[in-house]
């Protein structure tokens, strides 16, 4: 079994698969609804906002939270990304009736990435514990184990770094839409 | 017959065997205000105010644990909002772990105050006048609004004591199995925790307020309180040092006293951790501040103290080994953390010492605070010519073996609250580049996790303090001490503008040290918002990490802005507990400035407050149990706070749907008629990710429907101005708080109507420079607001 980034984070008999770039772009092309969370530690190296923008570039919107939206002003990205607080977001996805970023609903789909560990953590809890009906799927695509995604990466350390872009660049690949 | 007094007993001469006991006696009570409606409530009396605040900000829940294993029925897996053997759902489990944390924050405050009451009592007898000088005369806000008694000797808190104790009991019920089933009543419950500990703080703070004559508005107080010594460079480790930690200062006062009467002020260090050196400040005017909480661990293991003493709440539970490791004695002081140490309390303070200072004993506990003044200065004096040739801090050799023996495993990583790469660091420290483990120390919360999992055996907290030493004993920074309650004539003066918005807010930075990145954060959001000529009052280890960064000048932000309640004040208001006078603050404005009773009357003052004081408390780095419920209290007071990232731990956040207009309907108390209004504030309770996020968010929270035009032109200006400097882009919401032209700041209006032309669809009058249609609203100067319908005033 995987071991939380955050050690005792074991929430209880529920906790998330481990899965390959490949499967998450899978459950991305086969979404109907998909939301791209993104958080402020995507801000620590462009490559990480040019995923973020490729992912978004497949008609799929952005949340920006933290103080992500920087990256995105910075790179002239706004076409479909939208600041939101992440925890007002999240509270939102658990909300059925919720119209959306672009007023046509609520998600299916949702993909975290770059977002401080244990905040991130706390919010797929909500989404795994309270978003049930309908069922919003949530996985995590950054360098941690998230036991509260319903699919998460292992955890990567910073000296395997490549070997986690290299995981994105196949993510973004596998992405059909 | 002699008077009589409470507690007397007496004889009547011709009945044998009869005795009678008096009791209270009751006086005749000074006519001061009518009686409001709800004099010490009860925990379904202000249930509707609760369901009105739940309602617009509904209870989020972000569990920590999918189970629950209260009951032999369990463990219970509760996923996805499965109800346990119990019958109880995901929700209402964490209601009620959010209840359980405001109980143990209430009765850590309330035992607290009640401890420290039995102590004054004794030390200074029951008439001690709660009289803090000319500019006071509304001397316990919320125990006048909560109790309906205005007290006016320290022996009338006890009434409150006992109020609060027996409302605990209550509220400790429902959290029983087979009780309390609904989310929505374990919040009204917690909302009321979270009152009555805000009444618990006030009462604590008045109490050591008035024994010991701390900063009040007699000369010296509020404002012109004076500056302290801040930092683990301050203090000079050349002369015996008492490090006391913990919140309740009698033992750490009657060191300040043995000092003081002994002449040996300037021959012995007296400096402090956490809340109890705010409050030694008050009470000793040579005392320091050594760190916040959230340098604990740090302070002990560098070993700068010959004795420690504790008292209570948020000291390490391994207190006794860390002192053990560095040699420094440990005196207990309360009856709530005496760490299985002997109690000596009624022996010969020269055995006790002769003890401590042998190390016949690594520590002693002595219940009576006027014992530990003697025992703790003389165990220090004779520690520090024994303590002198130890060397604590690691060797360049030993920091080097270390940083070499890491394998960079990353187990460290994963045991740290923070995720910091330490390996990383190790492994540069290794190269010759030692910044990045020296920039640790700031970002490390100070937990020690780390080491116990380390494969190598590395003492990590030990190498981030080597690698930082050259910073670290430069920390010398500069704080205001607790000046104590906001005076009724500061209130006359800035009530107004409060009100109408022409000063922006009120923003509160609160509570501990459990901070995102680092202690400069705390600085940041003060200096921000005082640059901006808001009010920012501080209290507890905010207050404190505040004070240990300087400006390129050299000064700290206490040195650079005025200590007054008033637009650019920077005022320490003090330690945990003296963070009521900031509910205070607000409620007298309610009262002084637009005449609103007090007594008994929390609805209508906390409907007031909801609708028309713009204060925001900031709780940056909340860890503990007492965080959660002073938040608590401060949300059933109608004051939102925003929250650091490691808060959403706490499970619970109040949020509203700024989408969802039938949440936002307030009534218009002179005709009764009902308004769609913006959603200000917004939230009761949120995280933000980082403070480039919080910054506008707490400038968001600061809008009120009672905002003037030139009020709201203000606060749309830094709201807008905030989000430019730190998200580089407009808020998305920003038109939501437009209500006409005026509201727009004059120097970008043009602008700023074009915008809403062109992005929100707005109707604008170019020629009349009106808006002609778009907002929610539109600007009314007479709009009065409540969500009370009882104080409709003439229905229309």
């Amino acid at each position: 079994m995987e071991i939380p980034f955050d050690v005792a984070n074991i929430p209880g008999p529920e906790m998330g698969e481990v899965v390959s770039p490949e499967v998450i772009g899978s459950y991305i092309s086969n979404a109907e609804r998909p939301l791209l969370v993104v958080g402020s530690e995507i801000l620590r190296d462009d490559f990480f906002i040019e995923i973020a923008i490729e992912i978004g570039k497949n008609g799929i919107p952005i949340a920006a939270t933290g103080h992500s939206i920087r990256g995105f002003v910075d790179t002239e990205y706004a076409d479909n990304v939208t600041y939101y607080n992440l925890h007002d977001l999240t509270n939102c996805l658990r909300d059925p009736n919720w119209a959306g970023l672009d007023g046509k609903g609520n998600y299916d789909f949702v993909i975290f990435f770059g977002i401080l560990y244990y905040y991130a953590s706390q919010m797929l809890s909500c989404i795994k514990n309270f978003a049930t009906d309908p069922l919003i799927r949530a996985v995590s695509i950054d360098r941690y184990y998230h036991p509260n995604a319903r699919m998460s990466f292992s955890n990567i350390s910073p000296r395997r770094e490549e070997e986690y872009k290299d995981m994105l660049k196949r993510l973004v690949k596998s992405i059909r839409r | 017959m002699d008077e009589l007094k409470n507690g007397d007993l007496f004889s009547i001469a011709d009945l044998k065997n009869v005795r009678i006991s008096i009791g209270k006696i009751a006086e005749e009570e000074e006519e001061w205000e009518p009686m409001g409606p709800h004099p010490m409530p009860r925990i379904a009396t202000l249930r509707d105010w609760d369901f009105k605040l739940l309602n617009r900000y509904k209870p989020f829940y972000a569990p920590v644990c999918d189970m629950c294993c209260l009951c032999t029925y369990g463990k219970c897996d509760l996923t996805g909002n499965k109800k346990g053997a119990c019958g109880i759902k995901m929700d209402a489990q964490q209601g009620r772990i959010v209840l359980l944390a405001c109980l143990v924050g209430c009765s850590a405050h309330c035992g607290h105050g009640r401890h420290l009451l039995h102590d004054m009592i004794k030390k200074f007898g029951r008439d001690v006048p709660i009289d803090f000088g000319p500019e006071v005369d509304v001397e316990a806000p919320l125990t006048r609004l909560i109790c309906g008694i205005k007290p006016k000797t320290i022996a009338d808190f006890e009434q409150v004591f006992d109020y609060i104790e027996e409302q605990i009991v209550q509220l400790a019920d429902a959290l029983h199995t087979g009780q309390e089933g609904s989310y929505m009543d374990f919040e009204s419950k917690a909302l009321h925790m979270g009152m009555l500990d805000s009444l618990n703080k006030e009462a604590a703070d008045i109490i050591q307020i008035a024994c010991y004559g701390m900063p009040s508005s007699h000369e010296g107080g509020g404002p012109d309180v004076p500056l302290v010594d801040v930092g683990i460079g301050t203090i000079d480790t050349d002369k015996p040092v008492i490090i006391v930690i913990g919140h309740n200062v009698p033992p750490a006062a009657d060191i300040g006293d043995y000092l003081t009467e002994n002449g040996l002020e300037d021959k012995v260090e007296l400096g402090g951790i956490c809340c109890t050196s705010i409050d030694t400040t008050r009470v000793y005017k040579k005392a320091k501040i050594a760190s916040a909480l959230g340098r604990q661990l740090r302070v002990i293991r560098a070993g700068i103290a010959d004795v420690i003493v504790i008292d209570e709440q948020c000291i390490r539970a391994d207190i006794l080994e860390l002192c053990q490791k560095v040699h420094s004695p440990l005196i207990a002081t309360n009856d709530k953390a005496m760490h299985g140490l002997v109690d000596r309390t009624d022996d010969d303070p020269d055995k006790i010492v002769d003890d401590l200072a042998n190390e016949r004993v690594p520590g002693v506990v002595i219940l009576d605070p006027e014992q530990v003044g003697e025992v703790a200065v003389k165990t220090a004096i004779q520690m520090d010519k024994k303590r002198r040739k130890l060397r604590l801090i690691l060797s360049d050799e030993e920091f080097k073996f270390y940083v070499n023996e890491c394998i960079e495993c990353g187990n460290c990583t994963l045991a740290c609250p923070a995720g910091l790469h330490i390996g990383e660091a190790n492994q540069s420290a290794a190269t010759g580049t030692v910044k990045p483990l020296a920039d640790f120390f700031d970002l490390c919360v100070g937990c020690g996790r780390c080491e116990q999992v380390c494969k190598k055996h590395i003492p990590i907290v030990d190498v981030i303090t080597k690698a930082a030493y050259p910073q670290l004993k430069e920390e010398k920074g500069r704080m205001r001490i607790g000046r104590g309650p906001v005076w009724d004539s500061e209130i006359r003066e800035v009530g107004a503008p409060i009100v109408l918005g022409t000063i922006p807010g009120i923003i509160a930075p609160i509570g501990c040290g459990n901070y995102p990145n680092g202690t400069k954060d705390a600085w940041l959001i003060v200096k921000e918002f005082a640059e901006r000529n808001y009010i920012v009052t501080l209290t507890g280890c905010m207050a404190i990490d505040a004070g240990i960064w300087k400006d390129k000048e050299g000064k700290t932000l206490y040195e650079r802005h005025h200590g007054r309640f008033g637009a650019g004040g920077v005022l320490n208001i003090g330690s945990c507990v003296s963070n009521a006078h900031i509910h205070d603050a607000a409620i007298k404005v309610a009262s002084i400035f637009a005449g609103r009773n007090l007594r008994g009357n929390y609805e209508e003052i906390a409907d007031y407050i909801l609708s028309r004081v713009g204060a925001c408390g900031v709780a940056w780095g909340a860890m503990s149990q007492k965080a959660a419920s002073i938040a608590t209290g401060f949300n059933r007071l109608g004051i939102p706070a925003v929250v650091g990232p490691h808060s959403a731990k706490y499970r619970r956040a109040f949020l509203g749907r700024a989408d969802l207009k039938e949440d936002w309907k307030l009534i218009d108390a002179s005709d009764g008629s009902e308004i769609y209004i913006e959603p200000g504030p917004q939230h009761l309770l949120v995280a933000c990710e980082t403070v480039e996020e919080a910054l506008p968010m707490i400038a968001k929270l600061c809008f009120r429907p009672s905002d003037t035009d030139r009020g709201r032109s203000g606060k749309l200006t830094h709201y807008i101005d905030l989000n430019l400097k730190y998200l580089n882009t407009y808020p998305p919401d920003w038109h939501l708080f437009v209500r006409t032209a005026s509201d727009l700041p004059i120097a970008t209006r043009n602008a700023l109507l074009k915008k809403l032309e062109d992005e929100q669809g707005w109707e604008i009058d170019w020629k009349m420079k009106k808006i002609t249609e778009g907002p929610i609203r539109g600007y009314d100067p007479s709009f009065n607001p409540t969500n009370l319908e009882r104080l409709i005033r003439k229905k229309r």
